[in-house]
């Protein structure tokens, strides 16, 4: 190593200081202290003597039990087959025999499973839509310029701005356009509560997602598509391909490096969805972010509320994991 | 199907209207936004819901203000644009400033490590804010950090890790000849920096400038947790979803409308001059690489 190396080392870790200490403030020292309180029985703002719980607070997060009821429609109450302390979730049936499934915090449980739902529908969802929206905006028409600016709307605006728009349209009466429409059409009596029903509450979510976000993975495909030589097309079109076959010949593998990106960019930002779920349901439904909020602020129970934030950070820690397989770390980019 | 001579009338029929549908789906929500914001308590009330501000009983246009006159004086809302304006400039100025300090190291500067940081920045642009909250929150209380303050040093959290990852691929594509050029003139790598190397990266920086503008004036969920034993230091957003209206009891929903309209302004004025900046910036972090 050259002196010269040696001054520019000194000159990097100068610079690179102020970032990194950052770094260290806001991430790694309290995602350490997460971690640690995560183990831990400790109430937010309290002086209360702290005492070391081990998983206690995962256990209690995530235990599921699933008992035998005996016979079909034998009158038993589900809750009743289930251990103490688990509180029903629902039942099913195998074999001839009934089952009844219980959590001991069902409410983190259906978070879980409505956070995931919620992503993977809306992200397939806008990932069709979206490549919809960037095929038309790499075509050159006039308006273009328009409509592209339009598009950067709804991402730019804020999540809590939009989620007040799409609460006061899907409002349960015809004073909400969603059910003017909807009885305008004959789809709904006019007095449908999309916010309220639990079997629409989701779509409502995932159509106020859509709408929002689709513009942006349309942006991020079109950039991958304007990368396309158009040269290929030309020589597809010389040798009798359609409009179809291009797309699925040409188009949709030479954009998949781009998709995969947005892919991946989407799922994680779904995953931690918080603004829409606690502006609109509040303590209603949660999502797993808002469940971890309310633990934390509501109920003051910052290890229980840790312990769920350690869980996000492992879900989403293995969408990741899955990406990268899926996406085949081979061609290493 | 980029040559556009060679349509036929069907298809271009077809890509009209879905242009036409795209853009009403994407509009609409704001121009009901307007149009609520435009009605008075009365007409809010009004079944079936008019696509114009209508009075009730001679179905003729009448368009109330009353709504934006109550929002320019409701105090938690005009303290929230303030709290909004000061955390977002001094997160992206502070961003920038870090940001770009950084990324002149990781990329103009020789030095070891440099490869196991650019991996830490950028598996800090996927981190879930919500699995720090309690520590931060932890943290903020125990040092008596003011909300203000502590929302402009999370933000970074971020926006820092965009900015340098952004302007990293940007210093190390300009050439090194210039850094050399500069050292045989007797300048120290820093004097380049700075006279050489930060005014030709102002494109970029105006770039993640913006986004990381955007990105704090929108943020919610810190806002929203340390804001809520300080509600003096509320943000837009926060202020927009706890909206408490003057009159009426039930959820003020014309005065929120006015307020969002009020909000998305601003937001759509950076839309309209930063259009290509912006796209730019979304993307670079997508297609390099």
């Amino acid at each position: 190593m050259n002196r010269l190396e040696r001054r520019d080392g000194r000159l990097a870790w100068t610079l690179l200081a102020p970032s990194l200490l950052i770094v260290f403030m806001i991430a790694i020292y309290p995602l350490a202290t997460v971690f640690y309180t995560s183990l831990t029985d400790r109430t937010f703002a309290s002086s209360a003597s702290v005492s070391f719980v081990g998983l206690a607070n995962y256990g209690r997060l995530l235990g599921v039990a699933v008992a035998p009821e005996g016979a079909p429609s034998g009158g038993a109450k589900a809750s009743d087959a289930l251990p103490p302390g688990f509180r029903s979730m629902g039942e099913f049936e195998l074999l001839g025999s009934r089952y009844a499934v219980g959590g001991t915090d069902p409410k983190f449980l259906s978070a879980i499973g409505d956070t995931v739902a919620f992503s993977v529908v809306s992200v397939g969802l806008e990932a069709v839509l979206g490549m919809i929206v960037a095929l038309v905006l790499v075509v050159n028409f006039r308006g273009r310029g328009f409509m592209r600016m339009s598009m950067l709307i709804p991402w730019a605006i804020p999540t809590a701005v939009s989620s007040k728009m799409w609460a006061w349209m899907f409002s349960s009466t015809r004073a909400g356009i969603v059910n003017v429409v909807g009885q305008a059409l004959g789809l709904t009596d006019g007095q449908f509560p999309f916010l309220v029903n639990s079997s629409t509450q989701l779509w409502a979510m995932i159509a106020i997602d859509v709408w929002k976000t689709t513009p942006f993975m349309a942006l991020l495909l079109m950039a991958g598509l304007q990368m396309i030589p158009r040269e290929l097309y030309e020589a597809s079109r010389v040798d009798g391909c359609g409009s179809l076959r291009q797309f699925f010949r040409i188009t949709l593998p030479l954009v998949k490096p781009s998709l995969a990106v947005a892919l991946i960019f989407r799922t994680l930002d779904a995953l931690r969805v918080f603004d829409l779920f606690q502006i609109i349901f509040a303590q209603k439904r949660y999502s797993m972010a808002s469940f971890a909020y309310y633990q934390l602020i509501d109920s003051r129970k910052m290890g229980y509320s840790s312990a769920a934030s350690v869980v996000i950070f492992l879900v989403i820690s293995v969408f990741i994991v899955l990406y990268g397989r899926l996406s085949g770390g081979k061609d290493e980019r | 199907m980029n040559d556009s001579k060679s349509w036929s009338f069907l298809g271009r029929v077809a890509f009209w209207s879905v242009a036409a549908v795209l853009l009403f789906n994407v509009l609409f929500p704001f121009y009901w936004a307007i149009n609520t914001s435009l009605k008075s308590e009365n007409q809010l009330m009004m079944t079936p819901a008019t696509f114009l501000p209508l009075d009730p009983v001679t179905k003729r246009l009448s368009v109330s203000w009353g709504n934006y006159a109550a929002v320019f004086s409701n105090k938690p809302f005009l303290r929230g644009a303030l709290n909004s304006v000061v955390v977002a400039v001094s997160v992206t100025a502070l961003s920038l400033l870090f940001g770009s300090f950084s990324a002149f190291a990781l990329g103009k500067l020789r030095f070891r490590a440099k490869q196991p940081i650019l991996y830490l920045i950028l598996s800090m642009t996927m981190f879930p804010q919500i699995s720090v909250l309690s520590g931060l929150y932890a943290v903020m209380r125990r040092f008596e950090i003011h909300a203000i303050m502590g929302m402009i040093l999370t933000y970074m959290l971020f926006t820092l890790p965009f900015t340098i990852w952004v302007m990293t691929t940007y210093f190390k594509a300009l050439p090194d000849s210039l850094l050399q050029a500069a050292s045989v003139d007797g300048a120290t790598p820093f004097q380049s920096f700075r006279i050489i190397l930060l005014p030709l990266a102002a494109p970029a920086a105006a770039t993640t400038g913006i986004l990381a503008f955007i990105a704090a004036w929108n943020e919610y969920l810190f806002a929203l947790t340390f804001t809520s034993v300080e509600p003096q230091a509320r943000t837009i957003p926060v202020a927009i979803a706890l909206f408490a209206g003057q009159v009426s009891k039930q959820e003020p929903f014309g005065e929120v409308m006015a307020a969002s309209v009020l909000v998305t302004i601003p937001l759509l004025v950076i839309v309209v001059i930063f259009q290509r900046r912006i796209i730019e910036g979304l993307t670079s972090g997508s297609v390099k690489e």
